[in-house]
């Protein structure tokens, strides 16, 4: 009987070439399978170094007869032990820890990556994985990917008993062997080193054996010449792991569980998964939303916490009743407690300070000393960790941590670096530099955070510049809310027109440009924006028809015209999502040729112009939309100021003013029509650096003035939105983007209703939008007219936030707009600034049958993550646009002390937090800041009033209003700089 | 098809000649086999890479079986028995096995139904025959428990070629055999009643009938054999001709006691032979009770015999006689004693199974 078993034998020729894998593969959903592959082994796999003729020849060429180009360089940069130079063939866990060291610029160049570390890189982090595909692509570093499981000579099979990462170590320690031996046949003597970098000393050892030129990344880069500075960017842990042997038994931390021992928990309902969040007044409190519970769990403590970050996605254990707990009521800053730790200390005693314990002591009595059981929330605890989301911080190094010596030896030193973000608590860092990294805004990575450590160790990236300087706070802030803000790159740059600045639109109607565009020209257009407003998207008109109705049309930057979909452009603006402004700084999210000239719709030059033109009764009803490409050309572009004051003149009697007065009347009519149907207007303090031309120093804060111009533009870019998402959502039923913003759970006004009854006798409805808008006009205070503003601000922080969705992914009545009282609502007014619109744009065309249907604005797995990236960006925008300012404030206020009226907002048993509408600042005030020594104090947490007594005696109520003094203070310790306020 | 499958292809007469020789002592077999001699089989394991396990086994006619095993991991349900999709021709295994094991043993084995490519209708009760096999003694099913929460459940997916009326019991239960014991399972990783979670290296997956440092298997599924009888003589693997005369025929299930301690008795019993037990017994029709009777020369007209029309009761009455060397389909069960003996012989030390289950372990085992 013949066998049928596939011969392996020797006798056929091409045995060699084919090898198979087997393996064990688990999926998802619990099935198990045995997995086997077959692999094909060339021989034609080019080494891609410019040295090797023989890979030269062989290498495979494309249908056209081109080869692709040779990456590593032939004459690579020597270091001190391999001077007749060298690539480098890293591991995976040499990405892994120190990704940030082959970003850099002084060295890691020549380097070889192999398929097999690019592999196991991906199934451990995604993020370092694209970073590195990122290098790959990038031609001055010269990475190159070296599929070493499919080249004959360093395919290995794995050996019985063998790990998947032992195999994998020797797959590297094979490849790097074949290169320096096939890399000495080209050059004999004078090859380039080929030289292995691992941080697994097991691996070293056994490359050691094997005559493999191999180093850790330590010993690498003490190699190179100005290595010194490099050294600091090797992870920590990692670091130890060489150094040091760990010392067992000195866990701080309770274990995690293990991975099938959560999952399990979690599918059983025994165990809930969920975001965890640190909350900003109080360190030791985090909170998690999981799907089981109404309110959020609270976890509380660092032991329960269990060495969580802000952003991780963790799973947790509901504690026992009897240790639920009232959220906290005060405010406990990790900076001011954990002052004096001593960041070389290996703390062994215990993970909870003295301190910490103190904090915590408080709220303990607190809680029992009232027996308002119901009040308790149920508590839990960090028991594994599905995901971190760790990710770079921006921080600066604790003075107070560093020891004396560190100030000037080139030693290796402890410090805390305390990140910029409140929530993410200090990190440990290493560093050789701390004499220069001392007062500079700098960047770090968390590499782990082991149970046997009170604080999570990382690694210094590199340093932002000095504090408070301009150029080094606004980088944090961009990093810190991961904004891109490199230049586009060429392949964007390339999709641009090619005429530049010069491009006009076509002359002769006859153009492929004006098929089926309306030519608008003759209209009275003109655009209202803020001053000095570049980018224009929008743009108005109307004009009285023969019926005795009004056309009124919205025009909007044709952006879709010029950004296609799926090119490289279309690519970097959907990442981007949106602009970024900041005070004195634009991030735009399509290069400036489009966005300042080309798309803009600037005065007296012809645009394109995606157009909606309604015709409307004088009651402001809507007889009729409809949606058009057009051709346009502005009239004039007003300043909201410049359009008032043209509207109040009543000399100005011209066509165009005329045409503004009548929008103006309209818009008025649309806004009433909006407010009857329980549109909600809501507040946040907004306030407007006022900046000296020249330095562009700030000089003034000033509170923006609202007008009713804004008013009339605000209303018919609402009414084009919703327009444009009845018609995109009847065109693609599943797959239009839309925008919606969700009704908040009634349990989020609990709190606040609850203190308006008890301090001012006022009863908050929420049944509805409509009954929260009435009941938000009822709270008012005849002596304070700012009152109702602070409840409206108090109150948008209770609600949801609006989010992109794609239509498919939710039911109808989910739709709606909560905040707008609108039953379907998108974004279609800012294509320039916003990529949702540009997506909505395209549907719109779409819809009108303008153009065939991208399959992009069709997929709906493709927009709902479309829509996930821009609902972060959109956040991490307003986030950072809100920082700038506040720290722009801040400098304004620099070296003066202004006495404010202040409101309270918020009461803590130790401290009270201050809202200065002047500046749209917060501040908190501690009791230890009302008087030294500090005063005693009594919290009433049903009334919401704090009684100190002793050395000062002041009461302090919720919606008080406080006399204070805002100053700015640095804080010597951290090297922060605050606003400080004082009461009066 | 069916009409060929019906009948073997040989006349009374020739039928009759082979019931003779086979009812010698000591038998002739067509083929100069002993009664005990099995005919030479070639078998290999591992021939399907993607299965967890896999053989194939040839006979020298071309008959052929091949076997795969493909595990999957069920969830267990509680109570309930686990009964309502398994097709109930593979419950029934009796109270063996005891506790978990009986509630949940149809859940264990699926996929015997067959596809009935060439329209063979024994292949229901082949598989049956199989199951009842593998289910009997109760231990198979305990070693598919992953966790009081998990099973796997075993699918076999069988090939088989053979000729009409081979009756291909034994190659379907040796392959079967072969392709169990070559079955290799993802090594368990997670502890207690945890979801299963399983090392990713197949190389360290455990087999499913664990193995001694030098390969051989310390437990074995059991086989089953067909063995007949004519007159008082026992064949073992009958041919499809031999099994055209048969008087009874009988597919014996047979299964290694598992010792207690492996250790202890793995030197002795190679040399005593092994402690094989009686699973099953199942008689089954022969097709020698379809075939048509020879007619004797007393009642055929060819020979001189009144063919009277009138006559044909007395012809019917003549026929259920015995004529010597005239063949008449076999009546009836099989005789006490002939049973007896017929189970005796397959359990003897070194008997026909054992030699059997020898032969099986000379095959190189792979996944």
């Amino acid at each position: 009987m013949a066998s049928l078993k596939r011969s392996l034998q020797s006798d056929d020729p091409y045995a060699a070439n084919i090898a198979s894998k087997v393996y064990v593969r688990s999926t998802k959903s619990g099935k198990v399978q045995k997995i086997v592959r077959e692999v094909y082994l060339r021989t034609d796999i080019p080494c891609s170094s410019k040295l090797c003729r023989q890979c030269l020849d062989a290498a495979p060429r494309d249908a056209a007869g081109r080869r692709v180009g040779f990456v590593l360089s032939e004459r690579p940069a020597g270091t001190k032990v391999y001077p007749q130079g060298h690539y480098l063939v890293p591991d995976t866990n040499a990405f892994l820890s120190a990704m940030d060291l082959f970003e850099h610029g002084s060295a890691f160049y020549d380097v070889v990556v192999l398929q097999i570390v690019l592999e196991e890189l991906r199934n451990r982090s995604l993020p370092l994985y694209n970073r590195l595909v990122a290098l790959t692509k990038s031609d001055e570093k010269r990475f190159y990917v070296f599929f070493n499981e499919f080249r004959l000579e360093t395919y290995i099979t794995r050996d019985d008993g063998e790990t998947v990462n032992d195999r994998n170590d020797r797959a590297v320690r094979k490849a790097a062997k074949w290169y320096g031996q096939h890399l000495a046949k080209t050059q004999p003597g004078q090859a380039p080193a080929v030289v292995m970098l691992s941080n697994d000393r097991d691996n070293l050892r056994k490359a050691k054996l094997d005559g493999i030129p191999a180093c850790s990344l330590a010993e690498y880069v003490g190699q190179l010449k100005d290595g010194e500075a490099l050294l600091d960017m090797i992870p920590e842990s990692q670091d130890r792991d060489i150094t040091r042997e760990k010392k067992p038994g000195e866990s701080l931390y309770p274990e995690y569980f293990s991975m099938s021992k959560t999952m399990t928990g979690v599918k059983n309902g025994l165990l809930h998964q969920g975001i965890f969040n640190v909350s900003p007044y109080n360190y030791l409190e985090g909170s998690i939303r999981v799907p089981a519970f109404p309110k959020a769990l609270l976890i509380l403590g660092r032991e329960n916490i269990n060495r969580a970050i802000d952003g991780d996605v963790v799973v947790v254990e509901v504690l026992p009743k009897d240790q639920w707990k009232v959220p906290s009521t005060q405010v406990i800053e990790e900076e001011s407690i954990t002052k004096d730790e001593n960041p070389d200390a290996e703390e062994g005693d215990n993970i909870v300070s003295q301190q910490e314990r103190k904090a915590l002591q408080e709220e303990v009595r607190r809680t029992h000393s009232k027996s308002s059981e119901s009040l308790a929330q149920p508590t839990a605890r960090v028991v594994g960790v599905i995901k971190r989301n760790w990710r770079q911080y921006v921080g600066h190094i604790d003075q107070s941590s560093v020891s004396q010596t560190g100030q000037q030896g080139r030693k290796q030193d402890s410090v805390f670096v305390i990140p910029m973000d409140k929530k993410i608590p200090k990190i440990r860092l290493r560093t050789r530099q701390v004499a220069e990294l001392l007062g500079k805004r700098i960047l770090i990575g968390i590499d782990a955070w082991d149970r046997s450590s009170r604080h999570p160790t990382g690694h210094f990236i590199r340093s932002l510049g000095e504090l408070e300087t301009k150029a080094a706070e606004t980088e944090a802030l961009l990093l810190e809310y991961d904004v891109q803000y490199r230049p586009f790159p060429k392949t964007v740059l390339d999709c641009l027109p090619k005429e530049g600045h010069d491009w006009k639109v076509p002359a002769s109607t006859d153009d492929p440009g004006w098929r089926d565009r309306e030519d608008l020209r003759d209209l009275l257009i003109c655009s209202i924006d803020p001053i000095g407003c570049q980018d224009i998207d929008d743009a108005l008109h109307s004009r009285p028809l023969a019926n005795g109705n009004i056309e009124v049309g919205v025009h909007i930057a044709d952006v879709s015209h010029f950004v296609k979909p799926n090119n490289a452009m279309d690519a970097e603006a959907s990442i981007r999502a949106t602009s970024v402004y900041l005070v004195d700084k634009r991030i735009d999210m399509l290069p400036m040729l489009l966005g300042t000239d080309l798309c803009s719709l600037k005065p007296y030059v012809e645009r394109y112009a995606f157009s909606v033109i309604w015709e409307m009764n004088a009651d402001a009803d809507i007889v009729n939309a409809r949606f058009t490409k057009s051709v346009i050309k502005s009239r004039e572009a007003f300043s909201y100021e410049q359009a008032q004051l043209r509207v109040d003149d009543a000399s100005q009697q011209d066509e165009l003013t005329k045409s503004i007065r009548t929008l103006l009347a309209l818009s008025r009519k649309l806004k009433q029509k909006r407010l009857d149907a329980g549109a909600l207007s809501l507040s946040s303090p907004e306030v407007k650096v006022q900046m000296e031309s020249e330095t562009s120093d700030p000089i003034d804060v000033k509170l923006k003035k609202l007008l009713d111009t804004m008013s009339l533009v605000e209303e018919f870019m609402l009414l084009a939105n919703t327009s444009v998402a009845a018609k995109i959502y009847s065109a693609f039923p599943q797959t239009a983007i839309l925008r919606r913003h969700a009704a908040p759970p009634k349990t989020n006004f609990d709190e606040l209703a609850n203190q308006l009854r008890v301090k001012k006798g006022l009863e908050l409805n929420v049944e509805s939008s409509r009954a929260l808008a009435d009941s938000l006009d009822a709270c008012v205070e005849p002596s304070e007219p700012f009152f109702n503003t602070l409840i409206r601000i108090m109150a948008t922080r209770c609600m949801m936030s609006a989010e992109y969705f794609c239509s498919g992914t939710q039911a109808y009545p989910e739709f709606r707009h909560y905040g707008l009282a609108s039953e379907i609502y998108t974004h279609f007014t800012s294509p320039i600034r916003r990529y949702a619109d540009l997506v909505a744009h395209r549907q719109l065309a779409a819809a009108i049958e303008y153009e065939a249907v991208d399959p992009s604005v069709r997929s709906r797995g493709r927009l709902e993550a479309v829509c996930k990236n821009i609902n972060v960006r959109h956040r991490n925008a307003q986030l950072a646009g809100r920082a700038s300012i506040a720290y722009y404030v801040g400098q304004a206020l620099r070296g003066k002390a202004t006495d404010e009226d202040g409101f309270v907002m918020k009461i803590f048993s130790n401290g009270f937090v201050v809202l200065v509408p002047r500046f749209g600042i917060e501040g908190l005030i501690r009791l230890r800041d009302l008087a030294d020594p500090e005063p005693q104090a009594e919290y009433d947490a049903e009334t919401n009033t704090l009684t100190t007594s002793g050395s000062r005696e002041v009461k302090v109520e919720l919606f008080q209003k406080v006399r204070v003094r805002v100053t700015d203070q640095k804080d010597e310790t951290t090297g922060k700089r605050g606003v400080k306020m004082e009461l009066l | 098809m069916a009409s060929t499958t019906q009948h073997a292809l040989l006349s009374p007469a020739e039928l009759a000649y082979l019931h003779a020789s086979l009812s010698l002592t000591p038998p002739i077999r067509p083929d100069g086999r002993s009664a005990t001699q099995f005919r030479p089989l070639a078998a290999e394991t591992g021939i399907l890479p993607g299965t967890n396990g896999s053989a194939r086994i040839c006979f020298a006619d071309g008959t052929e079986a091949i076997v795969g095993v493909k595990a999957e991991v069920e969830r267990t349900r509680r109570g309930d028995g686990g009964r309502e999709d398994d097709g109930g021709e593979l419950g029934g295994g009796g109270g063996g096995g005891g506790g978990l094991g009986s509630r949940l043993e149809g859940d264990f084995v699926e996929g015997l139904e067959g596809d009935f490519v060439e329209g063979l209708e024994g292949t229901v009760f082949l598989g049956a025959m199989l199951a009842e096999a593998l289910l009997a003694s109760g231990e198979f099913a305990k070693k598919l428990w992953i966790n009081r929460r998990f099973h796997w459940k075993l699918y076999l997916d069988i090939l088989l070629i053979s000729p009409p009326l081979s009756y291909p019991l034994p190659l379907l239960s040796l392959t079967t055999h072969l392709a169990l014991l070559a079955t290799r399972l993802p090594r368990l990783k997670s502890e207690g009643d945890e979801d299963p979670f399983f090392d990713d290296d197949w190389a360290a997956a455990p087999y499913l009938y664990t193995r001694t440092k030098d390969g051989k298997a310390t437990s074995r599924p059991p086989v089953s054999l067909l063995v007949m009888a004519v007159g008082n003589n026992i064949i073992f693997d009958p041919s499809k001709e031999e099994l055209a005369v048969a008087d009874v025929a009988l597919a014996v299930s047979v299964g290694e006691e598992t010792t207690k301690t492996d250790e202890e008795v793995d030197e002795s019993s190679s040399s005593l032979g092994r402690n094989l037990r009686l699973l099953s017994v199942r008689t089954i029709d022969p097709p020698s009770r379809l075939t048509p009777p020879g007619v004797p020369n007393a009642t055929n007209s060819a020979y001189g015999a009144a063919a009277t029309t009138q006559k044909q009761p007395e012809a019917r009455a003549a026929e259920s006689e015995a004529v010597e060397g005239v063949w008449k389909a076999p009546r009836g069960g099989a005789k006490a004693l002939v049973m007896a003996a017929l189970v005796q012989k397959s359990l003897v030390r070194g008997g026909v199974a054992d030699e059997v289950l020898d032969a099986l372990d000379a095959v190189d085992l792979v996944a």
